[in-house]
């Protein structure tokens, strides 16, 4: 007998099925550059057929749902399975490849998903040693997970053109209106997905002028797009084991300067650039809250970096100024290690990390906007101790944010805070029955690091260490840290709660 | 000339009071029993049925009226009407509207009808001049906002009292058109002295104005600080206008979804959800304090309640709309400093379409015993070419002359020129002959 349920699991299932079929041919990518490299290419190969295969499988499987519609309650479902799902095929080629850093499927699981959801964290130690193709696999996976696999099968799934706009909804970071860029939500994810790839080619194309002219003479060419497709997903993967500490100091700024667009509301990003409206930039609280949290961020660090002599003028702001940036916009990047820094750099860190990106963007963590309205609730309720009868819309933008929005940022920042609680404690825990060295900081910071997908933390998971210490337990809590951030919880809690299976 | 009203209402009712003795009117309406009453009045015909359709329209005689009067309170009801109208005749169309973006769409050209008129901003217009010059009973602007009519109550204590016009200090730019004391009125000479409780008619610059407002009294208290309560069409409309001046804005709104509503519509405003009438919120929010409060519920009785608690919390200025005319004499037996009918407003407005097409603009004063007319002088008029000294004493005073777009507050020796845009203030009962020599 069949169970009762009032979701439509085939459909979601035919939508993972739908977007597996796409996910094949990106598979071609690392073959032709082990072909590039005359390096051993069968990996990738069986691996993007066994995608393709399943994908076309859970078709099959499904029947013909081309006139189903994914309601909203289905959306939740889609967008969790497919964070879960993906990296599971992602991992396929670290695991057939048999390296002996990432043969192990857990190990192989956690660098996917660190990949898929742009985190960036790493149980690789020595990122060198990897194969060239394995390395573009990486940095690939974040480019793929960084604007959204999803926002690009809306784009191109030709049945999202009914219910797609929730599922955009609730895969865009943050609370954003989909304001529509286009007439319709598919022409919407196409001109997002058109300007995430402008912008890649904009980012390989400066990196790629600073190591053909040697102005960077170690960066190389692969490093050049290699680290590109990196950081407009605002991922964090290197292909260095000292990240863009290994680069010259304009190869840094360059990086900087992409890490900050990347930061901005995609949204904001296209009426800029394609619509010429500069008042959607000039006038947008959330930008200059952004702007004003990595100047404020870096103030802080440059204290104790140059006070500490860590660095000295111009290295010293800069070193502030880039791992402000890259921690506060998710990316995970950096120039330095700023594991080593004293508590003020570290503590500044740690809260930059619950800062987030702009809604929108391809950012993790709580998100900008959301510390916007919190803010602003918080006026209105000390206003209304004094003014009783007062009635004080909360606005964002100029705009009033309805009542339900606000009560959904603050949710969401509990739910944020809580599983940011449970996971340090159950970081703590496992590290305690495994006899690791971790010290309360570095729980806090590892399990920050992974719900806001920064990438690395502090200790020996810092920026020029990796996760591999770790238990495999402690792995664990992690990959679900990362995947809990990038779905942003909420769809997993929904999913996870009894009344959503009923009718 | 024919005119057709369509509505039957208060303001249809004002408009055919104003107009009934000069002209041939016709009332459209679906309620038979206001008709009724409207015909048992005043000599007009009625016409029963819906204004929308072309049927009812044209058995109300439109293809020989001049003038079509949309003035129901329904919007669109106007709107449908005036635009079959415009289609099937010649008349010229002028609509009632409460919508300030109706309102704006008419200036862009893009609704074809010959005028649109807005209550609700009239009167906000009103209580705007109202509320920049405290001292005054009743105000209105003319000639684009140049020249500026004021009605004052002369308190025992104003400094004018006494002198002889002529030698008194008065603000420049400035006339006394007319002193009423008890039921008589004088067009005031050179040696007529103000009185103590005399009601004054000044016709001036809106700076004279402002000047006139510190002799007439001494508070000379800046308004920056009002409090709307009732945050309906009408009271949002004010807000936006005195807001527009740069003044601190509060509403008071019971009812819970309006007073989000206005909260969100205009940012700059604080609105309270709270009542008009309780004492404890008053307290509370130091009501007291403010410079003026203005009173748009929808019923009259509450705004005269919430006014007086406003009057003994200590608020200067108190303006209550009053929806119906008779509310106009208990509001002033109350307390309430300023009284205004909507109504009355809008009719004016409307009233002047029925009037000499010369006439640009009127208002009345006094419960309609003075008018005061915006007009232009013809080249045959007997009068072009007169001292204004000279001109015939008829129960009407001319306040100002506008010539080549500047006001002149004319004196002895000015000459009264064709082609002069001129403000008269008049009897009404002279009105009529006031248009024919001029």
């Amino acid at each position: 007998m069949r169970v009762k349920t009032g979701i439509d699991i085939g459909s979601a299932l035919d939508l993972v099925g739908g977007v597996l079929k796409w996910l094949a041919p990106a598979f071609l990518a690392p073959v032709v550059v082990a072909i590039g490299y005359g390096e051993p290419f069968w990996a990738f190969l069986v691996a993007g057929v066994i995608t393709g295969l399943t994908g076309l499988a859970l078709d099959q499987i499904t029947g013909d749902k081309q006139g189903a519609a994914v309601t909203p309650r289905e959306s939740f479902l889609v967008v969790a399975l497919i964070w879960l799902f993906v990296p599971i095929f992602g991992a396929l080629p670290y695991v057939l490849d048999g390296g002996p850093q990432l043969n192990r499927p857990i190990d192989a699981y956690f660098e996917a998903v660190s990949g898929f959801t742009a985190t960036g964290a790493t149980l690789v130690p020595h990122i060198e040693e990897l194969a060239r193709s394995m390395l573009f696999w990486r940095q690939l996976s974040h480019w793929l997970g960084g604007m959204g696999i999803i926002v690009l099968a809306v784009a191109i799934l030709p049945r999202l053109r009914i219910g797609g706009r929730q599922l955009l909804q609730s895969e865009l970071a943050g609370p954003t209106e989909i304001e529509q860029l286009g007439d319709t939500i598919r022409s919407t994810a196409r001109r997002l997905w058109r300007l995430y790839v402008v912008l890649t080619l904009v980012a390989i194309g400066v990196l790629m002028f600073l190591s053909v002219t040697n102005i960077d003479d170690v960066m190389t060419p692969f490093d050049a797009v290699g680290q590109a497709l990196s950081v407009v997903a605002l991922g964090g993967f290197s292909t260095r084991t000292v990240s863009i500490a290994a680069f010259a100091p304009i190869t840094q700024y360059a990086i900087l300067v992409f890490m900050v667009i990347a930061g901005i509301n995609f949204l904001r990003l296209y009426r800029f650039f394609v619509q010429r409206r500069v008042d959607v930039l000039l006038k947008d609280e959330e930008l200059r809250l952004y702007l004003a949290l990595i100047l404020i961020g870096t103030t802080l660090i440059a204290i104790e970096v140059i006070g500490g002599g860590h660095a000295h003028g111009e290295a010293g702001v800069r070193h502030s100024l880039f791992q402000a940036t890259a921690i506060l916009t998710t990316t995970g990047f950096a120039t330095a290690d700023y594991a080593l820094w004293g508590p003020l750099a570290t503590v500044t860190l740690l809260l930059l990390m619950f800062s987030g990106a702009s809604a929108g963007s391809t950012g993790g963590g709580i998100k900008i906007v959301r510390h916007l309205m919190l803010f602003r609730l918080v006026r209105r309720e000390l206003e209304q101790t004094v003014h009783r009868e007062a009635i004080v819309p909360v606005r964002v933008n100029r705009r009033v944010v309805d009542e339900k929005a606000l009560r959904s940022a603050i949710v969401f920042v509990l739910l944020y805070l809580l599983t940011f609680a449970a996971g340090a404690l159950l970081l703590i825990a496992a590290a305690r029955r495994a006899g690791e060295a971790l010290t309360a900081f570095d729980a806090f910071g590892a399990a920050a690091a992974c719900l806001g997908n920064v990438g690395p933390a502090f200790g020996f998971a810092g920026p020029y260490g990796s996760f591999a210490p770790f238990s495999d337990l402690s792995t664990w809590i992690c990959t679900v840290l990362m995947w809990l951030g990038r779905v942003e919880i909420i769809p997993v809690v929904v999913v996870l709660t009894r009344a959503y299976w009923r009718s | 000339m024919r005119i057709i009203v369509l509505g039957a209402g208060h303001v249809g009712r004002a408009i055919v009071e104003a107009l009934y003795a000069d002209h041939d009117i016709t009332v459209i309406d679906t309620d038979p029993e206001r008709l009724q009453a409207l015909a048992d009045r005043y000599d007009v015909r009625v016409v029963e049925g819906n204004g929308t359709t072309k049927r009812v329209i044209a058995e109300a005689g439109i293809m020989d009226c001049a003038l079509f009067i949309a003035s129901t309170s329904r919007e669109e009801a106007n709107l449908v009407s005036a635009m079959l109208v415009k289609k099937l005749s010649r008349a010229m169309v002028v609509v009632r509207t409460t919508s300030v973006e109706y309102l704006d769409a008419w200036r862009e050209r893009e609704i074809d009808v010959d005028f649109m008129v807005s209550s609700e901003l009239e009167t906000a217009n009103a209580i705007g001049g109202l509320i920049g010059i405290p001292a005054a009973r009743q105000t209105d602007v003319f000639a684009d906002g140049q020249v500026q009519i004021v009605e004052f109550d002369v308190p025992a204590n104003a400094t004018v009292i006494g002198q002889p016009l002529s030698t008194a200090s008065l603000p420049k730019d400035s006339k006394v058109v007319s002193i009423i004391r008890g039921e008589k009125m004088r067009h005031p000479s050179g040696q007529e002295r103000i009185e103590a409780n005399d009601r004054i008619v000044v016709i001036g610059s809106p700076s004279a104005a402002r000047q006139w407002s510190r002799v007439i009294s001494d508070e000379q208290e800046r308004v920056d600080d009002i409090v709307i309560f009732g945050a309906g069409q009408m009271g949002t409309t004010i807000a936006r206008v005195l807001m527009d001046r740069g003044i601190r804005v509060r509403f008071v709104e019971g009812r819970a979804e309006r007073a989000r509503e206005v909260a969100e519509e205009l940012p700059n405003a604080r609105v309270f959800h709270a009542s008009a009438f309780d004492p404890e919120f008053f307290q509370r929010e130091r009501i007291g304090k403010a410079t003026a409060a203005v009173f748009a519920l929808n019923d009259d009785p509450g705004n005269l309640f919430s006014a007086v608690l406003a009057k003994t919390h200590g608020v200067k200025l108190t303006i209550a709309l009053a929806h119906d005319q008779s509310s106009i004499d208990v509001y002033e037996k109350g307390g309430v400093d300023v009284a205004i009918n909507p109504r009355q407003v809008i009719a004016e407005e409307l009233v002047r379409f029925g009037h000499d097409p010369r006439i640009r603009q009127i208002a009345m004063l006094d419960h309609d015993r003075f008018e005061i007319l915006d007009l232009t002088v013809r080249e045959e008029s007997e009068l072009a070419g007169t001292r204004y000294d000279d001109l015939p004493k008829t129960g009407s005073v001319i306040g100002a002359i506008i010539r080549d777009g500047t006001p002149i507050f004319p004196h002895g020796d000015d000459i009264l020129k064709a082609g002069d845009r001129v403000i008269v203030f008049v009897e009404s009962r002279r009105a009529s002959l006031v248009e024919r020599v001029l």
